[in-house]
């Protein structure tokens, strides 16, 4: 911050004023905010995401009035018995974790962006996402128009009276 | 007889004035349908995406000239010619001036090269351009003025400014005459239904530049002028600073001196300095007449490249200064 002082900053303010976006900018901003907001979501680790989709299913279906229903009660039996039948039907579920870990490295480490925490989940998770993203990138780009060039304002860059 | 005679006369001038609409436009047409054929559309990729711009034939090697936003930080550049799609590589690309010369392996049509110093204020021109992905398309105006500066800031040459219509997409594209031959590139759109382009002159300056060194050589020997109080032969250029170690302190030149001339071009105002500066070549020796008390002294100066970060638009200065910012970084020459 000490390489500025107030007038520099003033004199940049003021060029700020003759920025001005792309052309197609203002056509493409809902889109490009829709895939920055996915890209953004999927960098966090998919036990933060599952907390929050639960936590707002949660919040969603008013947990405190469900309590004190049966339909609550019958909802967490079924859960129960539906992950205790699961564990017993996978044996060792910490070695197929591991096992798979170094085949979802090499994805992970070609695209920093798509490393999630859970392996098993990043291999299913990210290569579906990340096939859509691209597909829908290139579909985007293809729709796209170039940037048609007349520059609209002119520059000078001349020191004046010296040479 | 007188009678007849008198109203024959009038007749005929009745029958001319309805021709002088159809003549420019017969003209136009002409221009359009002889020059379309070496304008081209240009793609090209840079940092930001695809661009499309402008640009034009120059000789038949496939020599093309196009702004420097077009051509001058892109690459995969390719040029649309006769329903074809060409690779094109850049030669050159300077920013000061902002075009950039670039070549396709083709024998190429060609447009014949004038003289934007032959025109005048309201001379018709045509420009032929590719706006947004529309094919080639010309543009009818004229001569609006010849300006050295725009809203405060000064061009590195003297611009020409003309009332036509540009449109996205035209960058690059030939101002041309009612000849068919190129006076100027069009550069910039400026407020409503004008643009601003780039003399010819200048634009092969820097292919003369290219043509001999590979690269723009402005030249520079040295000094800073001011406006001085009252004219002196007619000048009111003072030398204020005259640098050590350079081509003007070594030719002799001093402070206090007031520029009369240099090279062809007569010097008055200090503003007459930047039109001359810019069409010095670095190893070229220019005249430069002086009045010193009383008496007008020529001297030659071989004129030097700019020392480093000294050259306008170098790529240590601010790359994108709008012109009615009048804010020089301190420390610039």
């Amino acid at each position: 911050m000490d390489e500025f002082n107030d007038t520099e900053i003033a004199k940049l303010l003021r060029l700020k004023r003759y920025e001005q976006p792309a052309p197609g900018y203002f056509e493409d901003f809902l889109h490009e905010f829709h895939r920055r907001q996915r890209n953004e979501l999927l960098r966090q680790p998919l036990w933060r995401i599952c907390l929050e989709r639960a936590r707002n299913l949660v919040l969603q279906l008013n947990l405190s009035t469900l309590t004190s229903s049966p339909v609550a009660v019958t909802a967490v039996v079924v859960c129960a018995a539906v992950l205790s039948l699961k564990i017993y039907q996978t044996p060792q579920p910490a070695a197929v974790a591991l096992k798979e870990r170094p085949v979802l490295a090499v994805p992970a480490s070609t695209d920093e962006e798509w490393t999630l925490a859970s392996p098993v989940a990043t291999r299913v998770f990210s290569t579906r996402s990340l096939r859509n993203m691209t597909e829908s990138a290139q579909t985007h780009r293809t729709g796209t128009p170039p940037r048609y060039v007349l520059d609209s304002v002119p520059v000078s860059y001349e020191t004046t009276f010296k040479f | 007889m007188a009678g007849i005679a008198v109203m024959v006369g009038a007749a005929s001038l009745f029958a001319q004035q309805p021709q002088e609409p159809t003549t420019i436009s017969r003209e136009v047409k002409e221009v359009f349908e002889r020059c379309s054929k070496a304008v081209v559309k240009i793609n090209a990729t840079d940092q930001h995406g695809d661009l499309s711009g402008t640009g034009f034939f120059v000789d038949p090697m496939g020599t093309l000239y196009t702004a420097y936003s077009v051509g001058g930080e892109a690459d995969k550049i390719t040029v649309e010619f006769k329903g074809k799609k060409y690779a094109a590589r850049q030669l050159m690309a300077d920013l000061r001036s902002g075009i950039a010369l670039l070549q396709v392996d083709l024998a190429s049509p060609a447009l014949p090269i004038g003289s934007s110093s032959q025109v005048e204020v309201a001379t018709p021109v045509v420009t032929i351009g590719y706006p947004l992905d529309l094919s080639e398309t010309p543009s009818f105006g004229m001569i609006a003025g010849f300006d050295r500066k725009c809203m405060g800031g000064y061009f590195p040459t003297t611009h020409l400014r003309v009332n036509l219509p540009p449109q996205r997409g035209e960058g690059g594209a030939p101002l041309l005459n009612l000849k068919g031959e190129v006076i100027g590139i069009l550069l910039y759109s400026f407020e409503n239904n004008s643009c601003y382009a780039l003399p010819i002159e200048a634009a092969e300056k820097l292919r003369s530049d290219y043509v001999r060194f590979g690269e723009p050589r402005y030249g520079w020997i040295g000094t800073n002028v001011q406006e001085a109080a009252a004219p002196i032969e007619g000048s009111r250029a003072v030398t204020t600073k005259v640098m050590k170690d350079t081509p003007a302190a070594e030719a002799g030149l001093k402070p206090g001196d007031v520029v009369l001339q240099i090279g062809r071009t007569k010097v008055h105002e200090p503003e007459d300095i930047l039109e001359a500066s810019f069409f010095l070549t670095a190893g070229d020796a220019v005249p430069i007449t002086v009045a010193r008390a009383g008496e007008k002294i020529t001297f030659q100066i071989q004129a030097d490249s700019y020392p480093d970060g000294r050259l306008p638009a170098s790529a240590s200065l601010n790359r994108a200064m709008p012109l009615n910012l009048q804010s020089v970084p301190e420390g610039r020459p």
